[in-house]
């Protein structure tokens, strides 16, 4: 296999690949920059397996909401662990929860949770749908010890205090601190040079290409400065290589293609064989870090999928609806009033940005062959418990 | 006059000033810093908080290094290097300087030469800070027990299991040890044997280590409530909810137990009866402990900041010393700060 690969801006272009029955040029008149290229060099690809993205279930979305669920800021373990039954049963048709769950992992898997805690502690993957994860990975099979939680940041994990909230012998790695798991492949990468800085290569965690066998993702349902909305997508790509911030610099930003492009890394897209989206909370301004409750709904909503180009597409049409709801721009817009290089009024003022943000990433990813980006074209199955 | 910096009476030999951890029931005096008299960088994230003696601060870091710093010249003496990340306070009992580490090994060091003196292993990484009370090391870890070791040699004295991870620092008594588990319980067991008196269920998981006023168990939960608890039977005399996780640990002077939230609040409450006394939005959140000094509040969250005890107005703010789970130095003179950053500052 060549491992090497250069992805051309040219096919691309941000101007064909907008959702459908949306053109961001009528949300502006500010002319973005076109992304440079980005040459990819890929790790080694596990044996040919259906599992990876979109998976087994292309274009499906498990939609699965409770009243209860998140009561007084509180989720409720009892109520996640009912969603989460339905949610699987319903996403893959077996009859079981167990079954369901052997649909994505065997005893023998070394499993990665990807969580997302950059927002912890107002807006964080919820340890509770953490913990039914583990229990499900677990009644496969899979040893505790052969389960880690991870992300880039171990104080932001901390933060969130995951390792005081999951069970014992389930491992929780910060990639980027201390030394344990940690680090990064200097053997496979995303290159490109954005806006001419000196490091313009990614590196895909260690952990990813060479430690796990299959990843669960738990991102949260969040808007965000540069990218529109974090979802599947961010959590995986960003949450997977370093040095992504320079992606985006006041005021613009290459994080499409760039989610996309380090999604479709190997061996990432072929280890992330399920998302399961925390909805318990919804950022619809200031992500992906803000901690303003004002900005914040407890929608107490799960998505289940293997998707993640659809399970992104439909969470972005959600925090649409809720921008459009409480009367602010569109993540679309990309006036020169809209931004803001006051990272205070940005927090505080829904109708700034610090981006003409481009969530036209969901898009590009849906291009290259990581799932359907069409909302017409997904079926969105939504049930109601409560 | 020079003061005399390697005083006794500047000594902070463990987690919240001393090796019983009371809690930070300290009567230093804390005065506004105006100027930084020396910095310092470690190698690595710093997850815990500084200790002094002798002149000499300890600090562990995220790669593995305990560095012993001159206070004087705030220059590095002597740094051990340990195979995995430190997250836990070092404590200091006669020469040594005890602290876990995530290989679950925990060490004992020559605090003059930095050399390993023993080391003990539990079975999976220890945050908490070990305590010393009568030649008896106590500390739990995240494998579940809680290890009661002979502090000259290192050899078992006892292990208690329980029903959850441990990362909440004990806090230890005549007879009794008190800590939280992430199985949500409060537990407290005897001293002597490892033996449970009693366990009380929280709602969730918890990070805060607990602090003793009297006859009560003061300590947060992650569901969001703090926790007031009869020292001799665990029943619950009161709670007070703020507006997220607690992870911070409660310092408790004048009658007024203070803890920070996740909800960005620090808490002042009274031990009596749990009456809030005020609280003070001081960050996005807050994770780390505060310490009390002669009438102030003293605590790392969105720098390094200081209220009034009475009032909870501030009273000072430095930019440096942005933490997790670290906690100031307080002396006469000086305030000694380790940052999330890896930064060491001496706050003059």
């Amino acid at each position: 296999m060549d491992r090497r690969t250069f992805v051309k801006a040219s096919c691309l272009g941000s101007a064909s690949l907008f959702l459908e029955g949306i053109d961001p040029k009528t949300f502006g008149d500010v002319t973005l920059p076109e992304p440079p290229p980005i040459q990819v060099v890929h790790g080694v690809r596990p044996e040919k397996s259906s599992l990876g993205m979109p998976g087994l279930f292309p274009g499906r979305v498990v939609e699965v909401s409770h009243s209860e669920s998140i009561v007084r800021n509180r989720v409720s373990q009892p109520v996640i662990r009912g969603m989460i039954e339905r949610g699987m049963k319903e996403l893959t048709g077996e009859p079981s929860l167990r079954a369901a769950w052997a649909k994505f992992v065997e005893p023998s898997d070394i499993v990665g949770i990807k969580i997302n805690p950059s927002g912890a502690p107002a807006c964080c993957s919820s340890p509770e749908i953490v913990r039914e994860i583990i229990d499900g990975v677990r009644s496969v099979g899979v040893p505790a010890g052969n389960i880690i939680i991870y992300d880039r940041y171990e104080y932001e994990i901390d933060v969130g205090s995951y390792p005081v909230l999951i069970p014992p012998g389930v491992r929780v790695v910060g990639i980027q601190d201390g030394l344990a798991d940690s680090g990064y492949d200097p053997n496979v990468y995303c290159q490109a040079t954005f806006f001419g800085e000196w490091e313009n290569r990614s590196y895909m965690a260690r952990i990813v290409s060479q430690g796990l066998t299959k990843i669960i993702n738990v991102p949260t349902m969040k808007d965000h400065s540069a990218s529109g909305v974090t979802g599947c997508l961010k959590n995986l790509g960003y949450g997977t290589f370093n040095n992504v911030a320079r992606s985006h610099r006041s005021p613009f930003s290459f994080t499409d293609p760039l989610i996309g492009v380090m999604c479709s890394v190997e061996p990432l897209r072929s280890k992330a064989v399920l998302h399961i989206m925390d909805g318990m909370r919804q950022v619809w301004h200031g992500g992906p870090l803000t901690q303003v409750q004002e900005f914040i709904y407890q929608a107490g909503i799960l998505y289940f999928g293997t998707d993640p180009v659809a399970m992104d597409t439909v969470e972005l049409e959600t925090i649409e609806q809720k921008r459009r709801e409480q009367g602010v721009p569109s993540v679309w817009e990309h006036s020169p009033e809209s931004i803001t290089a006051d990272a205070i009024e940005f927090y505080h003022n829904p109708h700034k940005n610090l981006f003409h943000r481009r969530p036209s990433h969901i898009a590009s990813a849906g291009k290259l062959g990581l799932g359907v980006a069409d909302l017409k074209r997904i079926d969105h199955g939504r049930i109601r418990l409560a | 006059m020079t003061p005399d910096r390697t005083s006794p009476e500047n000594d902070w030999p463990g987690l919240l000033c001393d090796n019983a951890r009371t809690g930070g029931q300290g009567i230093r005096p804390a005065r506004a810093p105006d100027r930084v008299r020396w910095h310092i960088r470690t190698a690595g994230a710093v997850r815990s908080a500084p200790v002094l003696r002798g002149g000499v601060l300890y600090v562990t870091s995220m790669v593995g290094n305990l560095h012993a710093i001159d206070i004087e010249k705030g220059r590095q003496i002597w740094g051990f290097q340990a195979s995995k990340p430190i997250h836990s306070t070092p404590s200091l009992s006669g020469n040594r300087v005890l602290f876990g580490s995530d290989s679950g090994k925990v060490y004992a060091v020559a605090s003059d030469s930095g050399k390993a003196v023993w080391e003990a292993a539990a079975e999976a990484e220890v945050w908490t800070s070990p305590v010393i009370r009568d030649g008896t090391v106590f500390f739990g870890g995240a494998d579940c027990r809680v290890y009661a070791l002979d502090v000259d040699t290192g050899n078992k004295r006892w292990t208690q299991e329980l029903g959850g991870r441990i990362y909440s620092t004990a806090y230890v008594s005549e007879q009794h040890l008190y800590l939280g588990c992430s199985d949500g319980k409060v537990y407290c067991l005897d001293v002597s044997s490892g033996k449970t008196v009693w366990a009380t269920a929280t709602g969730n998981g918890i990070d805060s280590s607990p602090a003793l006023a009297g006859n009560t168990v003061l300590v947060g939960s992650e569901d969001f409530f703090f926790y007031a608890l009869d020292a001799t039977t665990g029943s619950v005399r009161w709670t007070y909810e703020t507006g997220l996780g607690i992870s911070s640990s409660p310092a408790v002077a004048e009658g007024v137990a203070v803890v920070g939230s996740k909800d960005g609040f620090l808490y002042a409450l009274e031990i009596e009866g749990g009456k809030l006394r005020w609280k003070v939005r001081i960050s996005d959140a807050v994770t780390a402990p505060p310490v009390i000094a002669a009438g102030l509040v003293c605590i790392q969250a969105g720098g390094t900041q200081a209220f009034d005890l009475a009032t909870g107005n501030s009273a000072w703010r430095v930019g440096l010393g942005g933490a997790v789970q670290s906690a100031p130095v307080l002396t006469g003179d000086a305030i000694y700060v380790a940052t999330n950053d890896g930064e060491v500052y001496a706050l003059a």
